[in-house]
């Protein structure tokens, strides 16, 4: 639509005496983007050629940094399963019509998103063991169930606060009109509200489940050997920066590249109808 | 004992008294059609019908059941009362038949082949027996509301509520819907007709019920209505109209 409109525009010859024109402007545009290509281009390059050891790449690859993947995706799939399930429940608390429920959810949303990660990572870590007398708390590998406890209520809130405007954002003629035809609250909610609320909330749980990949970062200070850790173990030894830094930047995009497929994809599938592609 | 009763009915929005003291029966089989100028209740009436909307004061019972009662229940009553919007309000995730199947097979339980028979007799008899599997936004205006008559009939109401339901809809596509209606009238539906189609309301009311500020201040046949209105409001209303 947008396309056709300007282009339809640019024959026009009263817009064209002005400098910055449309077709100026497409041509500025794509000139930009050029350099910018160019630019990032040639760094990466310059690092490739000048500073990869290609012997220690192929020597820390496996098992180090594979280990640290597998370790780092196995995390990341069970803390997205969990904390968008939560947070789907966060987010019905938060629009519902119960004062006390729709207090408890706002008081958890504004914990979990106004006290950072790390911290709550620490609390959970340091704080939990503290119950029992020292070296007789029951859970050995503690760092694991930390991190997926610590990611899962962290990213809830997130999930739920996108979920609640996914739901906002439903008119509210939905759910009278399932209502009018006999339908319960609770089957309003599920059957016609939540389906919607979920396309309208998709784009924003995937932005929050592309910042959980990445927090999983923070895992390096409670002692999980994952990616930055695996970064941090080389450079230490070997003093070479910039070999496991491609490494852990193939890594992570190996995990958020796919993920943004996949939220493409379930948008695409939310599209009844067929208004968007 | 009339199909559908209101008694000394108030509402109000927070300060403003919408409704003050509505006493209005509807018979069974009737077409009762309620007109006036916007603001004067008749939206807000409808939809205290099916209890959209709370009232305040007084009692609205269909087929001498109360639907304003506290203890009312409220689920059960609105499967006798079908509604139309102005919006359509169809569900957008839904093709036309699954939106006419959602509530009798989640509600009343009725197995998804019985439902998808019904819905399909439903939309044909609409007029749109070829869209059944199209989803809201792949239809016109007039095509949606008549999809949303269809979703409310497949609950068997005893009574059908439209709500100002040509108001949204491009002037070509009208005629479409009031056919529709015209059509339920004539097979004996008791229709509650909030509308500005004065043509609709001359031919196919059995009853005119004119409100202006909260209260019904008119209820004639359409030809007294129309032709020599009783009271002074309704002589005004009609000369506003030309």
């Amino acid at each position: 639509m947008a396309d056709s409109y300007s282009e339809g525009r640019t024959g026009d010859g009263e817009y064209q005496e002005q400098f910055l024109n449309d077709k100026t402007l497409r041509r500025l545009g794509a000139a930009v983007a050029g350099l910018f290509t160019l630019a990032v281009g040639g760094f990466i390059a310059a690092i490739i050629f000048t500073q990869v050891d290609f012997e220690l790449f192929v020597e820390i690859i496996h098992p180090q940094f594979v280990n640290a993947f597998l370790r780092v995706l196995g995390i990341v799939l069970l803390g997205s399963l969990l904390s968008v399930t939560a947070g789907i429940f966060v987010g019905l608390g938060r629009v519902s019509n119960t004062r006390f429920t729709n207090t408890v959810a706002t008081a958890y949303v504004e914990f979990f998103r106004g006290t950072p990660l790390l911290f709550q990572l620490l609390v959970i870590f340091v704080g939990i063991p503290a119950f029992w007398p020292p070296g007789q708390f029951p859970i050995s590998n503690w760092q694991y169930p930390t991190a997926i406890i610590g990611l899962t209520l962290n990213h809830a809130a997130y999930v739920g606060e996108a979920v609640r405007g996914g739901i906002d954002a439903v008119p509210e003629g939905q759910m009278e009109a399932a209502r009018s035809l006999g339908m319960s609250y609770v089957q309003g909610m599920r059957e016609v509200v939540l389906p919607q609320a979920w396309r309208n909330a998709l784009a924003a749980i995937g932005n929050d489940q592309v910042i959980l990949v990445k927090d999983t970062s923070l895992l390096t200070v409670i002692a999980i050997p994952e990616l930055i850790s695996a970064f941090r173990n080389v450079n230490s030894t070997t003093f070479d920066p910039w070999t496991p830094i491609i490494l852990v930047a193939i890594a992570y995009l190996m995990i958020t590249i796919p993920l943004g497929k996949i939220v493409n994809h379930l948008e695409a599938r939310a599209d009844w109808g067929g208004d968007r592609r | 004992m009339s199909l559908l009763e209101f008694d000394e009915v108030d509402k109000y929005f927070g300060e403003t008294h919408v409704l003050k003291d509505v006493d209005l029966n509807v018979e069974e089989g009737e077409v009762c059609v309620i007109i006036g100028p916007s603001g004067s209740g008749k939206s807000t009436l409808l939809r205290c019908a099916n209890r959209l909307e709370e009232i305040q004061g007084g009692e609205i019972r269909l087929e001498g059941q109360s639907i304003s009662a506290a203890d009312a229940d409220i689920n059960r009553l609105r499967q006798r009362i079908g509604m139309v919007f102005q919006s359509f309000n169809l569900f957008p995730h839904k093709t036309a038949r699954e939106n006419v199947t959602l509530a009798p097979t989640k509600v009343k339980g009725l197995k998804e082949g019985d439902a998808e028979r019904r819905a399909d007799e439903l939309l044909d008899r609409v007029g749109l027996g070829a869209q059944s599997n199209s989803y809201p936004n792949q239809l016109s205006g007039g095509q949606q509301q008549r999809v949303a008559i269809a979703r409310a009939l497949a609950m068997d109401p005893h009574v059908m509520l439209f709500d100002e339901v040509t108001s949204a809809l491009d002037p070509e596509l009208v005629g479409e819907v009031l056919d529709v209606m015209h059509d339920l009238a004539e097979e004996g539906m008791t229709m509650l007709v909030v509308t500005h189609e004065m043509g609709f309301a001359r031919e196919v009311g059995d009853r005119i019920v004119l409100m202006a500020d909260g209260k019904v201040v008119e209820d004639s046949p359409p030809e007294v209505f129309f032709e020599n209105p009783k009271t002074d409001r309704g002589k005004q209303f009609l000369s506003k109209l030309l």
